[in-house]
């Protein structure tokens, strides 16, 4: 498999796809969640991301600080303009009757869009090597969990099977593993592109973090134990990439 | 110049720096709520940033001591919160009647200050250009904090003029703490990493505990992410340039 990169990038990115499936499990056996377990769950992925961001950045500026800083800023706007696109959206969506249906598919259209940059990030990594990459999938597949989670919170209420939760969920990151094989071809094929690429992710995967899993995490649980579980997690996340 | 004298300076610096912080609330006695979660943002963007810094620096050595030393700095902030009654506490209250209040607000600046100590003298340590960068940063960080310090306490009746020594005055053991941990880490170069790994946990937990939580309250959370990660990008920028 290793003669073949581009196949290792898919499955790797596709791992972290099926990861996201994961999230229906817990409803197998309940059929809803404690938030303050989601507000943990999103801590959890929060430290994952900024440790994996750190990795991101580190390597970036090895090839360049002010690429990487470049890329941080093109990675921040992207999320800000998919945000602004999804929130018209919403806006459309909310006028419309029938709630729950909209709620569930405006779910799955703002996860899915999420998982492009997702994609992007798993892609950059395999061009900074083995032990980036690797690092990078497991972080992001670890914060799929809670996404899975969410979408799961969502749907089974309304009576879907935990079958389909864990389908939609893997659905909603199924532009993981279809952005990463263009996104490593690209890197590869344009070197100077790398450290560029590499901060897009970083910058991504923390204004995520920032903008959406943290206000979250703190929404549903208390501030101290949000703090320690996110810190120890981005502690783990950097000795675990040290270590590969 | 000596190297302690560095230290002394830089995070005299440092302290003295709280007192610009007084500069928004001069002609307006009440900022709006929303310049209080900036200032938390910029304060947070540029202590992830030292943080990365530190962490960077770490990793060169021996991984599992920062590690360990991370935990530590992660173990003692949230023990020292817990131990002085302020772990759920929030900062940046304008109307809260609790009389005790106000010496919890300046307590807790004080515990905050003391642990950036601690990243201000590991990191001169570690190169006296790296631990001035390291310095100026948290230095720039203070004013934001004070800021939002004196805002408060002088909501409580402290005239402007004591808030501003307050603030320097709370920043203290920030200069006692970093010219301690340069001492002890050059006396025992094997504490080095731990030192680091405690700076870093230190101050992304309070980071995250003492920080962003009250932000995300004062403005909107685009704006506070944005805030957050550009000072973010100009540390590593500032230190992609010096090393």
């Amino acid at each position: 498999m290793t003669s073949h990169p581009v196949l290792l990038v898919f499955v790797y990115a596709l791992i972290t796809a099926v990861a996201t499936g994961l999230g229906a499990v817990p409803f197998a056996f309940m059929r809803r969640l404690s938030p303050e377990l989601i507000g943990w769950a999103n801590a959890v992925a929060s430290g994952l991301m900024i440790g994996a961001s750190f990795g991101l950045v580190a390597e970036g500026t090895g090839y360049g600080s002010l690429q990487t800083v470049g890329g941080g800023l093109l990675g921040v706007l992207f999320i800000l303009l998919t945000q602004r696109l999804l929130g018209e959206h919403e806006l459309e969506f909310g006028g419309m009757s029938g709630a729950n249906a909209r709620q569930m598919l405006l779910m799955l259209i703002v996860m899915t869009v999420h998982s492009f940059s997702e994609g992007v990030a798993v892609g950059v990594a395999f061009g900074g090597g083995m032990a980036l990459a690797t690092a990078i999938t497991v972080a992001i597949a670890v914060h799929n969990i809670p996404e899975g989670l969410a979408i799961s919170a969502v749907m089974r209420p309304q009576g879907v099977s935990v079958l389909k939760c864990a389908g939609w969920s893997v659905f909603s990151s199924l532009p993981q593993p279809i952005m990463a094989v263009p996104a490593y071809m690209f890197v590869e094929a344009v070197r100077p592109a790398l450290p560029w690429g590499l901060g897009f992710a970083a910058g991504a995967m923390l204004f995520m973090v920032l903008v959406e899993l943290l206000p979250e995490a703190y929404g549903r649980s208390g501030k101290p134990s949000v703090a320690v579980i996110a810190t120890l997690s981005l502690i783990g996340m950097v000795l675990f990439q040290h270590f590969l | 110049m000596d190297p302690v004298l560095i230290v002394l300076l830089y995070s005299s610096i440092a302290a003295f720096a709280a007192a610009l912080g007084v500069l928004p609330i001069v002609g307006r006695p009440s900022p709006p709520l929303r310049w209080m979660g900036w200032a938390n943002a910029l304060a947070s963007g540029l202590m992830l940033g030292v943080a990365y810094s530190l962490m960077v620096a770490g990793l060169e050595g021996r991984p599992l001591h920062v590690g360990g030393g991370a935990l530590l700095g992660v173990l003692v902030v949230w023990a020292t919160h817990a131990l002085t009654g302020t772990a759920d506490l929030d900062l940046n209250r304008l109307d809260e009647g609790r009389p005790e209040y106000g010496y919890q607000v300046i307590l807790v600046n004080m515990l905050h200050a003391a642990h950036e100590g601690v990243a201000i003298g590991v990191a001169m340590a570690v190169s006296m250009s790296f631990g001035i960068l390291m310095a100026l940063s948290l230095a720039v960080h203070n004013i934001p904090e004070a800021t939002v310090m004196t805002t408060v306490i002088s909501r409580r009746g402290i005239g402007l003029r004591n808030a501003t020594v307050l603030a320097i005055v709370a920043n203290g053991l920030q200069v006692l703490n970093a010219i301690v941990t340069f001492a002890i880490v050059v006396a025992a170069p094997v504490l080095l990493p731990w030192a680091l790994g405690f700076a870093v946990g230190a101050l992304v937990y309070l980071v995250l505990v003492e920080l962003l939580p009250e932000s995300y309250r004062q403005a909107g959370h685009t704006s506070i992410a944005l805030v957050t990660i550009a000072a973010m990008g100009v540390v590593v920028l500032l230190q992609g340039r010096a090393g």
